[in-house]
């Protein structure tokens, strides 16, 4: 069993995308549920979807909650209590940029990690640089090219 | 505790981003040995994602791997063979121009 994980979205697709993507990185090893967009399928959070998510991602060794703003976490709250009604899985709730922190959760749950590493792994990626850059460099590769790169565009 | 080491030149395309990384975490954690990667200052766990990304090994650069454990051998052997297979990435040389060449690619399979 591996730590299963609930992508919280304000659209449907997004959470779906989100899911898609972070599901290629867990090859098949982790279930990710998305609960996008409201249950009439406008832009929103429903506390109804979230908690079917939760059942759907449900495991004995416990679910991580990604949002994609902040505003999403008082319906996952919410849909949280539902579910500890009658369901004894540990979950926690991550404060993580919702694509790094989904993929980087879903590579950490894909290799056995508990669920304090997995949200841990997901808190971290909020300092991951996107671009690649090495100590010192990124400031002098980037600075002389500015002309150039305009005049390519 | 036998300990293997081994320098590791990074020839895939886009380096160590998502998906190489990933592959290359979820072959470290099948191994017990306590496996580390090196590169310039820094030193990760080869088997934290978070780690392995934020090393932002790119391609030709060289990472120093040393494993510490009964398994170390073997760890370093797949690991190494995972990097000279260029991660199975797929030839970006044959698609046609102006393809995306970030790391996960529309046309990648799952």
């Amino acid at each position: 069993m591996t730590v299963g994980l609930v992508i919280v979205s304000h659209s449907a697709r997004l959470a779906e995308g989100v899911a898609e993507l972070a599901g290629q990185m867990a090859q098949g090893r982790v279930v990710i549920a998305p609960a996008g967009g409201t249950t009439e399928g406008g832009l929103g959070t429903s506390v109804d979807k979230i908690l079917q998510a939760l059942r759907l991602a449900a495991s004995s060794e416990g679910v991580l909650v990604l949002l994609d703003l902040g505003s999403a976490g008082m319906a996952a709250e919410m849909a949280l209590e539902l579910f500890k009604q009658d369901h004894d899985c540990p979950v926690m709730i991550s404060s993580a940029p919702l694509v790094e922190g989904a993929v980087v959760a879903a590579v950490e749950a894909s290799i056995g990690s508990p669920l304090q590493a997995v949200a841990e792994a997901a808190a971290a990626a909020t300092t991951l640089p996107k671009l690649p850059a090495t100590e010192g460099q990124t400031a002098e590769e980037t600075a002389p090219e500015d002309g150039t790169t305009e005049d390519r565009t | 505790m036998p300990v293997v080491e081994r320098n590791l030149v990074i020839t895939n395309k886009v380096g160590l981003h998502a998906r190489p990384a990933r592959l290359l975490v979820q072959t470290a954690a099948l191994f017990h040995s306590q496996i580390v990667l090196q590169y310039g200052a820094q030193t990760v766990n080869a088997k934290s994602i978070v780690g392995v990304l934020r090393l932002g090994a790119r391609c030709g650069s060289t990472i120093h791997l040393r494993a510490e454990g009964e398994d170390a051998e073997e760890a370093v052997r797949s690991i190494e063979e995972l990097v000279q297979r260029n991660f199975d990435e797929e030839e970006e040389g044959d698609r046609p121009q102006g393809e995306s060449t970030t790391g996960i690619s529309s046309e990648t399979p799952a």
